[in-house]
């Protein structure tokens, strides 16, 4: 309650400290008030192209650039309370494959050159154990299993593109570190909230990756061992337990970090039965999308439950694996019965036409291209907050969009 | 037999080629209860989802009766003439009456179709039909599908079979709580599906070859020569959704492939 008032006052003192923040947070709240009012989505609403994909994909990394602070991390929010945040080491990590991607596809020098200056930063953080501390920058020394599993994906990367060995070394140090905090069972259980969390498999997911580069296993079977205890958590009707968060209901984001992180591993480590069992959850959210136009923001314990407000960073994280459900699964030995499914692309393809037009196109620079917590932007997940995680994912998947399309085009000029 | 048609407008081209098409195989529908053709709060919802132009476009339908020279679907215009007289709006065929609505679910509607005690309902546009409606007519109520079930259920259906490789035909079946799920009645497969010049050209031709293959199955459940086939795929999720753009435009292409080359491609997934 504390700390929920703190973040209240820190908020509302950013209002006086600069009190001409006030024009665009009203108008941010009109804006999205009237056009709660007005749009009624239907069958039709996201089956054309109304903005293009490369302008969206542009004004997100743009949005990234800019919130990279002197320091080299990326601020974890733009709050029309007060301004930028702080460096958040988390995003920071996860956010280097996204500005890699970028530099690779727009030949882009100045993404490339945020990576490394981010990577720089993030290798200045590490704790003697190998960990990397929780929180915004300088708030907490404590060592954070989620951060350091989600830094650890920056890392990797970063050494694939650099072959500098110290970021290597990083990354071992990193995955050691989280092998030895790791449970029997394959949790994580002295975490967040002091609770083992099946979000927790996007920590798997690095480990997975850094097995995939370095060909050790010790790794790789770290990170089944996670995802065979994330799996024990689907329920019959498709819902994921354990996401053991108290405080808050369970929002898109840490359901679709639960699926995201178990298929992406499960597609490293070829492990068909676990692309199968996830892509249960992936498809109930796939109808619920295609039929009601909408995802629920939140869900109090079962996919019935939806809360009526939009999480724009859980939309993203989705539509990215509905793209990987349909791009991984094309490989003949994770093939599954209907997973390899245009109707995957389709929704993708609608969820990043509904996503887009919500980019701010004017405004200041940490909200022109931003991606908002939640649509309405008063919704609770972070409330009127632009935050670089929902840019991250976004870009993610108009960039995978991009790349699948263009294939499946080439393919279908081909035959 | 006693039919109703359920229609969206007296302008629809397919419920006035359906009407039309039932009068000549001597099976005058005793009723049509349709949507009003004028309804403000759906044409200010048109224009919200689609823009003012397409929502003009869509008034323009349903405002007006059709000269020849503008018809939407020219493969219709064989069955749309009653007596010798060209039919542009269900109004033109007397012996028909119709009835108008706002919802074709709603108390007074069911209570219209429970006076007519139908033995059959053919639907040919509206509402999505509930339960109560499903459950008026002795038969049922027939659906016409512009796809193969139970291989391509739901919308797009000729962009997805285009799409999946599934051939291109229709479906005439009895519609349930499912999307596309009920007892089918008839399956055919389109003749020549080559000949279609683009995908709109290729719904068209579905459509016209749907409403003439209509007679064959009112003529089979009138004479008892024809029994309804459950669905032999109910348990796994066929739906398919209304498409993006960029999927129709491979579709659209697909198409074009099909006409340089009639053996069958697959968009490799």
């Amino acid at each position: 309650m504390d700390s929920r008032l703190n973040k209240i006052m820190r908020e509302a003192g950013g209002l006086i400290t600069g009190p001409r923040r006030i024009f665009p947070l009203v108008g941010k709240v009109a804006h999205d008030r009237a056009t709660c009012i007005s749009s009624s989505r239907n069958l039709y609403s996201y089956a054309t192209t109304r903005r293009p994909s490369a302008e969206s994909l542009s004004a997100l990394v743009n949005w990234i650039l800019r919130a990279q602070r002197s320091n080299g991390g990326i601020a974890a929010y733009y709050s029309l309370f007060s301004g930028y945040s702080e460096s958040y080491p988390e995003v920071t990590g996860y956010i280097v494959p996204t500005l890699y991607d970028f530099a690779l596809l727009a030949h882009s020098d100045s993404a490339r050159g945020a990576a490394e200056r981010a990577t720089n930063w993030l290798l200045s953080l590490q704790l003697s154990s190998g960990a990397f501390p929780a929180g915004l920058h300088g708030r907490s020394a404590a060592p954070s299993v989620f951060n350091t599993g989600q830094i650890l994906q920056g890392l990797v990367r970063s050494w694939t593109e650099t072959n500098r060995p110290e970021i290597c070394d990083a990354a071992f140090a990193a995955a050691d570190w989280l092998l030895s905090v790791q449970s029997v069972d394959g949790s994580w259980p002295t975490a967040y909230q002091d609770a083992p969390h099946t979000y927790y498999s996007m920590v798997a997911w690095s480990l997975a990756q850094l097995s995939e580069c370095t060909g050790n296993q010790r790794y790789g079977l770290a990170a089944e061992r996670n995802l065979d205890w994330v799996l024990k958590h689907i329920q019959p009707g498709g819902w994921i337990d354990g996401i053991n968060l108290r405080g808050h209901p369970s929002y898109l984001h840490f359901v679709a970090y639960i699926i995201q992180g178990v298929l992406e591993c499960a597609l490293l480590r070829h492990r068909k039965d676990a692309v199968q069992a996830i892509s249960a959850p992936a498809w109930i959210l796939l109808r619920k999308f295609e039929t009601a136009k909408h995802l629920p923001g939140a869900f109090d314990h079962s996919f019935a439950s939806g809360r009526r407000f939009t999480c724009l960073t859980g939309n993203a994280q989705m539509s990215c694996v509905w793209l990987r459900l349909f791009d991984g699964s094309r490989s003949q030995d994770l093939r599954i019965e209907g997973s390899c499914d245009l109707r995957y692309l389709n929704a993708a393809l609608k969820m990043n036409e509904s996503l887009k037009p919500l980019l701010p196109t004017r405004g200041s620079d940490g909200v022109v291209g931003g991606v908002a917590g939640s649509y309405p932007i008063w919704a609770p997940y972070q409330p009127f907050r632009y935050i670089s995680w929902g840019c991250k994912f976004f870009a993610d998947a108009l960039m995978l969009e991009q790349r699948l399309l263009t294939s499946l085009e080439a393919s279908a000029c081909a035959s | 037999m006693r039919i109703v048609v359920l229609s969206s407008s007296v302008y629809s081209e397919t419920a006035c080629a359906i009407v039309s098409h039932l009068c000549a195989l001597d099976y005058p529908p005793l009723a049509v209860l349709s949507l009003r053709t004028f309804d403000p709060a759906t044409i200010l919802r048109k224009v919200a989802q689609w823009g003012l132009r397409d929502a003009v476009r869509y008034a323009q339908t349903r405002l007006g009766p059709r000269t020849p020279a503008s018809l939407h679907n020219v493969y219709l215009a064989p069955f749309l003439s009653h007596r010798g007289h060209p039919v542009r709006s269900l109004r033109e065929i007397a012996e028909v009456p119709i009835t108008f609505c706002k919802n074709q679910n709603s108390e007074k509607s069911l209570a219209f179709l429970k006076n007519c005690a139908p033995d059959l309902i053919v639907f040919a546009g509206g509402n999505i039909l509930r339960q109560p409606l499903l459950d008026i007519p002795r038969l049922g109520v027939i659906n016409l599908h512009l796809g193969l079930l139970p291989d391509v259920r739901g919308m797009s259906a000729p962009e997805w079979s285009l799409l999946n490789s599934v051939p291109l035909g229709i479906t005439i079946h009895y519609m349930d709580r499912g999307i596309d799920t009920g007892p089918i009645l008839l399956r055919r497969e389109l003749p020549d599906p080559a000949l279609s010049s683009s995908l709109e050209n290729l719904r068209n031709r579905l459509i016209a070859f749907g409403v003439e293959q209509l007679g064959p199955v009112i003529l089979g459940l009138d004479r008892g020569t024809i029994s309804p086939a459950p669905q032999a795929v109910l348990d796994r999720d066929l739906q398919h959704f209304v498409i993006h753009q960029r999927l129709r435009d491979l579709a659209a292409l697909r198409l074009q492939q099909l006409r340089s080359s009639p053996a069958p491609v697959r968009v490799r997934a």
